[in-house]
């Protein structure tokens, strides 16, 4: 009696541990999902046209010729002529602002507000309106024969969602870029690259460089996203250059 | 015997030198930088109504220099030079109006030569060292030289002092917001106006280098500007986006879950056979 007794006992408890089991190997199922799916959708964003980049920042390869007005040797004359200006003639500015950005190639068009610093962190003053963009007014405008225009737009925002720049790392090098000055006036422009940066990183002198080949880059947030100071980890960097 | 870049105690003893034709030698640790170092060397006309040409070691390298112009930058080696400055086609060795024999150039240096009117209308011909040190992204720096035969001034900026009891030939400067600034010049102490106002555009990442030159009793005073730029620094970082909606890469709690769930899925299958297994003996 008690070995029957026990033996549905014991059948019974198995077959109730068999279900827990089943129900744990279910739910690791479901989490294997769930967790797959989030780190699939967090690719990161690959880079492309770094080398290019780093070349359109760079200075003269050592061995090529001198730039005019470089150091005689020690002892010889200085070399005429040298450049004069009339200092009577206050100085202006003479920078032209971008008014507005297209990229077709992501279905972009965004008004270009000039932008410096923040006061209190010295950081890039993005515009608060996510939908603008904002041009660095201390560095070259559409005028610029050198040195990198620098234009910085949100990808997103806690209160107001996708930012301007929400798909600036799909573009990819040829697409055309189009910035427009306040007169109407087209300079266009052709992608050829895209780097991803840790924010700790990233190489701010050179893309806020006043000198090297005249290029326009754009900036905007991107990688991992710490939910506790809302803030990305990484800068994405799109380079592009004139093109007619 | 001093090296002339170290302008603030060498002022006097420019003047004197060059008011006597006398050599300003200099010798010690400039030179001792080495010969390969360049500095840059501007030449800033400050007195009124005479155009020169300027000579350096018999070479002319400007002609025709007119009141108000500013040449250069030369890039001088260090070493030492003779300076003249004559009226033009004149004889740098005998008809030179103002000279400095022997100046001496340090290395990696950034100096303005100008020639100007001293306190008593006498021209002369100082040297002053310009400091184009980095600033930090939206600043600009302003520099304001007392280079003309005029008493002491204070300089306002938006009707407010931000330079007081300025003198020939002494200067002041101070870092400030870039951006547009109305300044003038007052005497010393008073709102009588001697200069201005004018409107200076102070671009950032620039210095900009004020001189007051000519003579009030001539009535001669005016502006002439100078400005250094490439003293600009990159903004602090781009912050551009809060929301996360575009975060890649994910936390790796994330995968920490992975980890688990494929633990329990593994784990509880296993264990669930075994457990059928022996059910069904």
């Amino acid at each position: 009696m008690r070995g029957v007794h026990g033996r549905h006992a014991h059948g019974g408890a198995r077959a109730g541990r068999g279900r827990v089991t089943a129900l744990v190997a279910v739910t690791g199922l479901l989490l294997l999902i769930v967790s797959g799916v989030a780190i699939a959708r967090g690719q990161v964003v690959t880079e492309v046209g770094g080398a290019e980049v780093a070349r359109l920042s760079s200075p003269p390869p050592a061995g090529s010729p001198p730039p005019a007005g470089s150091p005689p040797p020690a002892g010889s004359p200085p070399q005429s002529p040298v450049p004069v200006a009339d200092g009577r003639t206050l100085p202006s500015d003479q920078t032209r602002p971008p008014a507005t950005l297209r990229i077709p190639a992501i279905g972009l068009s965004a008004q270009v507000d000039p932008v410096g610093v923040d006061a209190d962190s010295g950081e890039f003053d993005v515009p608060p309106s996510i939908d603008r963009v904002g041009w660095y007014r201390y560095g070259p405008g559409l005028e610029a024969s050198a040195g990198s225009v620098v234009i910085a737009g949100h990808v997103d925002s806690a209160a107001q969602g996708r930012g301007a720049f929400f798909r600036l790392p799909e573009l990819s090098p040829g697409d055309r870029i189009e910035l427009s000055d306040a007169g109407g006036g087209v300079h266009g422009f052709e992608v050829v690259g895209r780097t991803v940066y840790d924010k700790s990183e990233i190489p701010l002198e050179r893309y806020f460089a006043r000198d090297g080949a005249p290029r326009l880059t754009l900036i905007t947030c991107g990688g991992e996203f710490d939910a506790q100071v809302g803030s990305y980890r990484d800068n994405v960097v799109v380079t592009a250059i004139p093109a007619s | 015997m001093r090296s002339w870049y170290r302008r603030a105690p060498l002022a006097g003893a420019a003047v004197a030198a060059l008011g006597a034709g006398a050599a300003l030698t200099a010798a010690g640790s400039a030179s001792a930088q080495g010969e390969q170092e360049v500095s840059e060397v501007s030449v800033v006309h400050g007195i009124p109504g005479q155009p020169v040409d300027v000579y350096v070691d018999g070479d002319a390298v400007l002609e025709g220099f007119a009141p108000g112009e500013i040449a250069g930058p030369l890039e001088l080696p260090a070493g030492a030079y003779d300076i003249a400055v004559t009226e033009p086609g004149g004889d740098p060795d005998t008809g030179a109006i103002l000279n400095i024999a022997g100046a001496e150039v340090p290395g990696d240096a950034n100096l303005s030569l100008v020639a100007h009117l001293d306190e008593d209308g006498q021209p002369t011909l100082a040297p002053f060292v310009n400091e184009p040190a980095a600033l930090a992204a939206g600043e600009a720096k302003l520099t304001v030289r007392h280079t003309a035969a005029a008493p002491a001034v204070d300089v306002r900026a938006g009707g407010e002092p931000a330079f007081t009891d300025l003198t020939n030939p002494n200067e002041n400067t101070a870092t400030v917001a870039a951006g547009t600034l109305e300044a003038d010049v007052v005497l010393a102490g008073t709102d009588t106006v001697a200069l201005g106002p004018a409107v200076l555009d102070l671009a950032e990442g620039t210095s900009t280098i004020v001189y007051a030159v000519g003579s009030a009793d001539e009535q001669t005073l005016e502006l002439v500007v100078q400005t250094i730029e490439g003293m600009h620094s990159p903004p602090e970082g781009v912050p551009s986006g809060t929301g996360g909606l575009a975060a890649t890469g994910v936390a790796s709690w994330w995968y920490g879950l992975a980890t688990l769930s494929v633990l329990m899925l593994v784990g509880g299958a296993l264990w669930s056979r075994s457990a059928a297994e022996q059910a069904s003996q």
